[in-house]
């Protein structure tokens, strides 16, 4: 579980002992001192999962160093072993050509090491000064931590109230904390786990402004974890390319573009909106937008020959299936979490619904997952009320759910793949109280050849199976009961190509048997290629809506930051 | 009547001093995201070794501190078990109030106690205000460190550096893990801190009002002191008048007798917790809880 002993050679300007030809020629101005940091050859097991075998990576001071890669890539995994979260089997870490072994958070933040976490790392109940002071030594100076909150806002663009409880805080507004709690140490190395993720489109621009003048004023360097070209493309000066927990290439960004990177980055070419909506890049999607670049960092001015295809010619408009009426509900201590939300879903058409993270996705989810009560307002399916949060109701009344966190309600993970198959629909394989395993295995079989789910038996505990084929029994088992409306929430998150392909196909023919498919999702992307109609949540109600042909992304941008466009 | 008045406001006061101990423990551990059920063995264990100590080395005052040091034991047991082993809290706490009730009830039988109390002290001149000189200022001497504890308890959840981290490790394991906090420490001193305190507690009760120990004395005080805590909302200020209720309540249980007034004993002694039951049943919805409390953390998948 150590480093490797070959430790003992400490030539401060030894050379990568691996050079790959032709990708390693920094475009940076300091070419000719050591990398700040550099990994050389770090290999990682988790049982049986090679999350990292033989990468290396070097940053240079004064860069913004893209690292690209699906989901499950291994980047997330390299950045924790960089971070002293994780210990790899097997490499070594050079930093600023000194060995160093980092075996902690606090190891690595003494490197001048610092991480903003995807799931930001802040504590939502105390203040923006105390989460800033945390995990610091001696004496709590609250005027003290004040000021410099202000200071290091004043220097970075990231002003933020000191006083502020985080809780009270939006998104966008957190991970100026977060940058703050780690600007704050001054550290020479910053790495940003896919920091835009939950970020509008302004938040994100603003976000490579501050990332720009961090690393052109102070010469640090910037890691930059991301899956969407866009960013890579727009944000960085070198990148380096993950696939399957190996190093695929590296390149300097200005020498490559969206369509190249996309193809190494997941090993072959995709049809064109397939690999659009997987890794982000709206701008296939859509024709380039006029906004402004703002100071050479903006998001969506690629000039690649964009062929949006509209999926599917928009079917005729069926009867409405869905109807959500001014509904209003809040947690157990009073917090909204919708507010007067409506929205209408007919058959035969797949509606998107985009947003930020966090804007009520999760409570309409539970709504239809019947796991929450209205306070106001009324659901109907197929023009029959439905009473809100009683246990099954939705499911009666014909809404298939795919949720948003698969492990938590979508599956147990425990139980065999056939349970899970079966679980929504018990009475089809019961008589008089009693589970028949005969037709409960037919019915599996069934379904595990229809919905190609890949696994050894159907008696294989559901934890064994991958993601993707885990995401395929949820989506077996809803479609299996022939739902009136199906709601899929998140349905691609963390899943690879191959399994984001089949969920699209899946999803379109849904909608083509004519279910009205709901589609929740905070990837634009994703969205953009599934959707016949288009409408976005902020703040728990739905402030705008418009049909997939009249989508500009400026305008859904301005709607999902909560702008009236 | 003015008098009456006295007697059962200074019981009150007398039967909350042993409950605001263990609830400024119970505060601490509850905000470091521990839901300290063995408060209750805590205090028992306090009460009988506090007089075991005082019966050894014939000074009341001596047994006070064998009763922290009985509060400490088993403060760091429930620690070791839950945050070191990850064993459930909740059966720790369950198997500690079981045993530490067991053993009281078999060493009462074979060590000698004698009966021994701690000092009274009357404030000059406090003492003598109408009303209030003998509720606020004619007590045991260990009460008035009441005075001290409650402040320092206070500073140092809200305002320390330790506060600070006991606190985040109660709402958020595992972002104050990836900040570099060490959540379980944190968590096992909140434990051992409850410990001394509550121990503190169930010695003033042993050695402070009664004088002596017997079979289960503290009778689910541990219980109600947790909820005081919810009462509380998980504010101390609000655990502190908790207290004084759940004391208040207790007091008049005494005093309804003395004072001419004749109702089902048992459901005298009962009162207390059906009040206890009835404040958590309107107030545990209402207010909000450390977000980790009671969810073990195991470090990890951050």
């Amino acid at each position: 579980m150590r480093p490797s002993p070959q430790a003992s050679d400490t030539a401060v300007t030894t050379p990568d002992p691996r050079p790959r030809a032709g990708d390693d020629q920094p475009t940076a101005p300091s070419v000719l001192s050591a990398p700040i940091v550099q990994l050389l050859g770090i290999g990682k097991r988790f049982g049986a999962v090679r999350a990292c075998e033989d990468v290396s990576l070097r940053v240079q001071a004064g860069e913004i160093h893209g690292l690209l890669g699906e989901n499950g890539a291994g980047k997330s995994t390299l950045m924790k072993i960089l971070l002293g979260l994780v210990v790899p089997d097997t490499g070594r870490i050079l930093l600023r050509g000194e060995p160093a072994t980092i075996t902690d958070p606090s190891a690595a933040a003494a490197h001048g090491i610092s991480m903003v976490h995807q799931h930001f790392s802040l504590v939502d109940r105390l203040s923006v000064w105390e989460n800033v002071v945390l995990g610091d030594r001696g004496r709590v100076d609250r005027d003290r931590a004040r000021t410099l909150v202000r200071e290091v806002g004043r220097r970075y663009g990231l002003e933020v109230d000191p006083d502020a409880c985080v809780e009270d805080l939006s998104t966008g507004q957190r991970q100026r904390v977060e940058i703050v709690k780690c600007l704050r140490r001054d550290p020479g190395v910053l790495i940003l786990d896919e920091p835009t993720s939950v970020l509008t489109l302004e938040e994100s621009r603003e976000l490579f402004t501050v990332l720009r003048r961090v690393v052109a004023d102070e010469g640090k360097a910037v890691i930059l974890i991301s899956h969407k070209l866009d960013e890579i493309v727009h944000a960085t000066d070198r990148v380096t390319i993950m696939r399957q927990g190996r190093v695929v290439a590296r390149r300097a960004t200005a020498d490559t573009d969206v369509r190249s990177l996309a193809r190494e980055m997941v090993g072959r070419e995709l049809s064109k909106w397939t690999a659009a909506s997987a890794v982000g890049a709206l701008d296939a999607l859509i024709e380039p937008g006029t906004g402004e670049p703002t100071g050479g960092t903006a998001l969506l001015d690629v000039r690649e020959p964009a062929a949006a295809p509209a999926p599917d010619p928009r079917p005729p408009a069926g009867e409405v299936r869905l109807r959500i009426s001014d509904a209003h509900a809040s947690t157990t201590d009073r917090r909204p979490l919708l507010r007067g939300l409506t929205l209408e879903v007919r058959a035969g058409e797949i509606l998107g619904l985009a947003g930020v993270e966090g804007n009520g996705q999760a409570a309409l989810g539970d709504l239809l997952s019947s796991l929450l009560p209205l306070s106001a307002g009324r659901v109907e399916v197929c023009g029959a009320p439905v009473v809100a949060g009683r246990p099954g109701a939705m499911h009666a009344a014909g809404v298939g759910i795919v949720p948003e966190d698969r492990h938590v309600s979508g599956c147990v993970l425990d139980m065999s793949v056939a349970e899970n198959l079966v679980l929504a629909d018990l009475s089809s394989v019961t008589s008089k109280g009693l589970l028949s395993r005969r037709r409960m295995a037919a019915r599996a079989r069934q379904l595990i050849e229809e919905f190609e789910i890949a696994t050894p038996s159907p008696d294989t505990p559901m934890r064994q199976l991958s993601g993707g084929n885990q995401q395929k029994v949820v989506l077996a088992r809803e479609l299996a009961a022939q739902p009136k409306v199906l709601v899929a929430a998140q349905p691609t998150r963390g899943l690879d190509i191959g399994a984001i392909e089949y969920m699209t196909e899946r999803l379109h023919a849904a909608a083509r048997s004519g279910i009205a498919v709901l589609l929740l999702s905070t990837e634009l992307g994703e969205i953009l290629t599934l959707s016949h109609r288009v409408a976005v949540i902020h703040r728990g109600a739905v402030v705008g809506e418009m049909d997939r042909a009249d989508v500009d992304t400026e305008r859904l941008g301005l709607l999902m930051g909560g702008q009236a466009a | 009547m003015i008098d009456d008045l006295a007697m059962v406001l200074a019981s009150s006061v007398r039967l909350t001093v042993p409950l605001a101990f263990a609830a400024c423990g119970e505060y601490i551990a509850e905000r470091a995201g521990t839901i300290n059920i063995s408060v209750e063995a805590m205090m028992l264990g306090g009460a009988f070794n506090a007089v075991w100590g005082a019966s050894l080395t014939g000074s009341a005052s001596f047994g006070l501190v064998f009763g922290m040091l009985a509060g400490l034991v088993i403060g760091f047991v429930h620690a070791q078990f839950s945050h070191r082993l990850s064993v459930n809290t909740y059966v720790v706490g369950l198997a500690l109030n079981a045993l530490v009730l067991g053993l009281t009830s078999f060493l009462l039988d074979s060590v000698d106690l004698t009966g021994h109390q701690v000092d009274a002290l009357n404030i000059p001149v406090l003492s003598d205000l109408p009303l209030l000189g003998p509720v606020l200022f004619a007590h045991r001497w260990p009460a008035y460190l009441l005075v001290g504890v409650i402040p320092l308890v206070w500073w140092l959840v809200q305002r320390s550096r330790f506060g600070l981290e006991l606190r985040a490790a109660g709402e958020n394991p595992q972002s104050a893990d990836v900040t570099g906090i060490d959540v379980r420490r944190r968590r096992r001193q909140s434990v051992l801190l409850c410990g001394v305190l509550a121990g503190l507690g169930g010695a003033y009760l042993a050695v402070g009002e009664v004088g002596a120990f017997n079979q289960n004395m503290t009778a689910g005080r541990g219980f109600v002191v947790i909820a005081a805590v919810i009462f509380g909302g998980w504010t101390l200020r609000g655990t502190m008048a908790g207290c004084l209720v759940f004391g208040a309540a207790d007091a008049m249980r005494l005093a309804l007798p003395a004072l001419g007034v004749h109702l089902n004993s048992q459901l005298l002694i009962a009162a207390p917790y059906l009040l206890a039951l009835l404040t958590m049943m309107f107030l545990a919805k209402t207010h909000r809880q450390p977000a980790a409390l009671g969810a073990p953390f195991v470090r990890g998948i951050v």
